[in-house]
């Protein structure tokens, strides 16, 4: 498994049990995902009817950047009032499934990516953005642009974790995205400087149209004047900034670069940890060859120095 | 942290792995234990012939700008995250390329490799958690060497970097499991758990959340078995179909446990509605029907009456739980009687846990005359037996972890990623016991 799934592996098995006609049941569960998502299944009504309720951190700060256009751009009908101590819940009743299968598995797949879509906002409003400014910027000439299309939009600030966030802005010729990441561990930040390097090496090398991609410790320079950012003098926070040239904007592509960058953070933090694992289990074998020579070092007839009970030796005498 | 993450608890089986939050009900995900690697079929372990993982290519910054073409690049070094876990593991191992492992054997973890990168995919994959936000609890198996929880809690703590661990014994989980069920009134940690599994069956004597490791008793008895004999009454009959799944469906659907062996088979000739008829669809469309006829209580009865089954195995499991409670002290042999819990699948079948307290009061009651009599006169107060049967029986561990994982002193019990790199993996052989008496 190279990248992760961008849908949530437990709703999406959870409705193609049910949608394929298995007999309802209730159901009460209390799931989380990354990034301190908690999604609530609940069947409270009758056993047909399914409630998918989720609580986002960050849900206050989506809804300011159009979370909830885009939410009910996806799932417009059945959207219900949010449960309470949820920020958003769609409900589903079997009974009234869209008839053919290929509708089906489209609403399965679209459930699943709840919380993509939630988080989808920000992003594509960086993107309708980009695209506006990068009509007016084809007017002018690099010097005549007058300030506003130069300069780009404002910052938006996603705290999607404690002690983390992602920072979208959008300008002419591209949008920016910066993830601020943070590492405890001593270890974790190490595996991660040197991921991160081949990030950002991986353009000069082979992908030629990959993102470009910096990693530094002080608030890049697209971050002035946002407050309440660590300047990492501690060495413990980083910024990873993300380039999106017009090549990732477009229409076409947009939807599948917004599930890419959503899932860096977890990605990264599952490569450190699958890293690890691998060193671990070289780490094994080596072990067990190193005593596989130890064992056959040993001699076969050790003479140990006998003793009785009273602690006198006896030698052979020669 | 402003809203408490639900705790993760996993119970790794020896067949199956169940994974979920605590809090809920049931988990999240049931699959195999099972993992499939690229190339090598199991045997010493994964890898090429040398015995070590394939080793990855050179870094990049040997081989860069050399021109070894952008596809070759791509797959540089992720070698190692070529495989699959659960029902996809073996998915995949029907296919070419991929060997299947099972890296817990008889309930203990015996390929840490695998069991690392098993974890490493239940975790990130199945689950969707960041492990370091979230505490862990785990179970283990009675007995389980120190030395095993050392490793688990090396992984844990060091690839996953996870919050908090605690590790729990099964038996004690499946005591805890119990206190759902009406039957229970005090919440002891004393009992006895009759856990049978696909495997093998244990009879696990537990006092006050310890387990008394040395009247632990295994009975070679357990779902397989099951199954064979389901198998081999269909074939001596020469069903149409007696492929080991019908067995199994037969199993799952008919059987149940019956009072009386004798008085069942009159009792089925007087009623013929009691032979049933299972119909088997096959992949491609054809289906067959298979006759079901007394198996169905004979089949759970070979717990009972191991003779009609086994030929070197005798002793009927009331006899066993029985021997196991006479073997334990004397002081807690009183709520071992009263407390008998039923856990694992192959302990489902309607009346098994009525058949069981009948049969284990028998002994008691023919033990407590005979020394009534020896005494000649004395008065026995009598003895208190009883069988607890509940809801949550197969997933009987998963649903104790589960409660235990709730309650809001959970997180004090855990051993913590700070307290484990102040003193090292050894921190985790003591842990003090959840849910005994002093916490609710």
């Amino acid at each position: 498994m190279l990248l992760l799934d961008y849908q949530n592996v437990l709703i999406q098995s959870l409705l193609t049990e049910r949608f394929s006609g298995a007999s309802p049941v209730s159901i009460d569960q209390v799931v989380s995902d990354f990034d301190g998502v908690t999604y609530h299944l609940s069947t409270p009504e009758s056993k047909t009817k399914i409630l998918i309720s989720i609580n986002v951190r960050c849900f206050k700060e989506l809804v300011q950047y159009g979370a909830q256009d885009v939410l009910e751009r996806e799932y417009g009908p059945y959207i219900v009032a949010p449960e309470s101590g949820y920020d958003f819940s769609i409900q589903i009743d079997l009974e009234s499934l869209p008839a053919d299968q290929d509708a089906k598995d489209d609403l399965i797949r679209r459930t699943s990516l709840l919380k993509r879509n939630s988080m989808a906002a920000p992003f594509e409003r960086a993107f309708d953005d980009f695209m506006q400014r990068q009509e007016e910027a084809s007017k002018f000439t690099r010097e005549s642009a007058p300030e506003g299309v130069r300069e780009g939009g404002e910052v938006m600030a996603i705290h999607y974790r404690d002690e983390e966030a992602i920072y979208i802005k959008s300008s002419h010729d591209r949008v920016t995205v910066i993830f601020s990441t943070i590492f405890r561990e001593e270890t974790d930040r190490i595996f991660g400087k040197v991921f991160l390097q081949e990030f950002v090496d991986a353009r000069r090398r082979a992908i030629q149209n990959a993102p470009q991609v910096l990693y530094r410790n002080e608030p890049p320079l697209e971050l002035q004047g946002v407050r309440g950012l660590s300047d990492g003098s501690n060495g413990e926070v980083g910024y990873v900034t993300f380039v999106l040239f017009p090549r990732h904007l477009t229409p076409q592509r947009r939807q599948e670069t917004i599930s890419h960058i959503q899932t860096f953070r977890d990605y990264f933090h599952y490569h450190i940890k699958a890293s690890k694992a691998y060193i671990h289990s070289r780490m094994r074998r080596r072990t067990a060859d190193f005593l596989q020579v130890l064992n056959r070092a040993r001699p076969e007839n050790e003479e140990k120095e006998r003793k009785t009970a009273s602690g006198r030796t006896f030698r052979v005498q020669g | 942290m402003a809203s408490q993450t639900p705790a993760i608890v996993m119970d790794n089986g020896t067949g199956f792995s169940k994974l979920g939050f605590a809090g809920n009900d049931a988990p999240s995900f049931v699959f195999p234990t099972a993992i499939a690697t690229r190339g090598g079929v199991s045997g010493g372990g994964g890898g090429s012939g040398s015995g070590r993982p394939a080793i990855a290519n050179k870094p990049s910054y040997l081989t860069g700008g050399s021109g070894s073409g952008g596809a070759l690049a791509a797959k540089r070094g992720t070698e190692d995250l070529d495989f699959s876990i659960g029902d996809e593991a073996l998915a995949a191992s029907a296919g070419p390329g991929y060997g299947i492992h099972y890296p817990v054997r008889h309930g203990q973890v015996e390929n840490w490799d695998h069991m690392e990168r098993f974890w490493s995919n239940s975790i990130f994959k199945y689950l969707r958690v960041e492990p370091e936000d979230h505490y862990f609890l785990l179970t283990e198996p009675p007995l389980n060497p120190p030395e095993n929880r050392e490793n688990t809690a090396e992984i844990m703590f060091e690839s996953f970097n996870c919050a908090g661990l605690y590790i729990a014994v099964q038996a004690v989980l499946a005591l805890a499991a119990s206190w759902t069920s009406a039957k229970v009134a005090d919440r002891s940690l004393t009992g006895i758990v009759v856990d049978s599994g696909d495997g093998v069956t244990h009879v696990i004597p537990v006092a006050e959340g310890y387990v008394i490791g040395s009247s632990i008793k295994s009975i070679p008895i357990a779902g397989r078995d099951i199954t064979y004999f389901v198998q081999s009454l269909l074939r001596d009959r020469g069903e149409a179909d007696s492929s080991l799944k019908t067995a199994e469906r037969v199993k799952e659907e008919y059987c149940y446990v019956c009072p009386d062996m004798v008085k069942e088979f009159a009792r089925f000739d007087r009623e013929p509605d009691r032979f049933l008829k299972h119909t088997v669809t096959a992949p491609n469309g054809r289906s067959v029907t298979v006759d079901v006829g007394y198996e169905r209580f004979l089949a759970p009865e070979i717990f009972f009456n191991p003779e009609i089954y086994s030929s070197d195995f005798l002793t009927p499991l009331p006899t066993v739980v029985d021997g196991v409670i006479q073997q334990s002290p004397i002081d807690v042999r009183r709520g071992l009687y009263k407390n008998i819990v039923l856990s694992g699948g192959s302990t489902l079948y309607k009346d098994f846990g009525r058949r069981l307290q009948r049969d284990i009061r028998h002994l008691v009651d023919a033990r407590l005359r005979a020394s009534e009599a020896r005494s000649g006169g004395a008065k026995s107060g009598g003895l208190d037996v009883q069988v607890v049967t509940h809801k949550r029986q197969r997933h009987g561990p998963w649903f104790g972890g589960s409660l235990l994982g709730q309650t809001p002193e959970f997180r004090s019990y855990c051993h913590t990623k700070a307290e484990y790199d102040e003193i090292g993996p050894s921190i985790v052989r003591r842990f003090a016991l959840l849910g005994g008496p002093g916490s609710t």
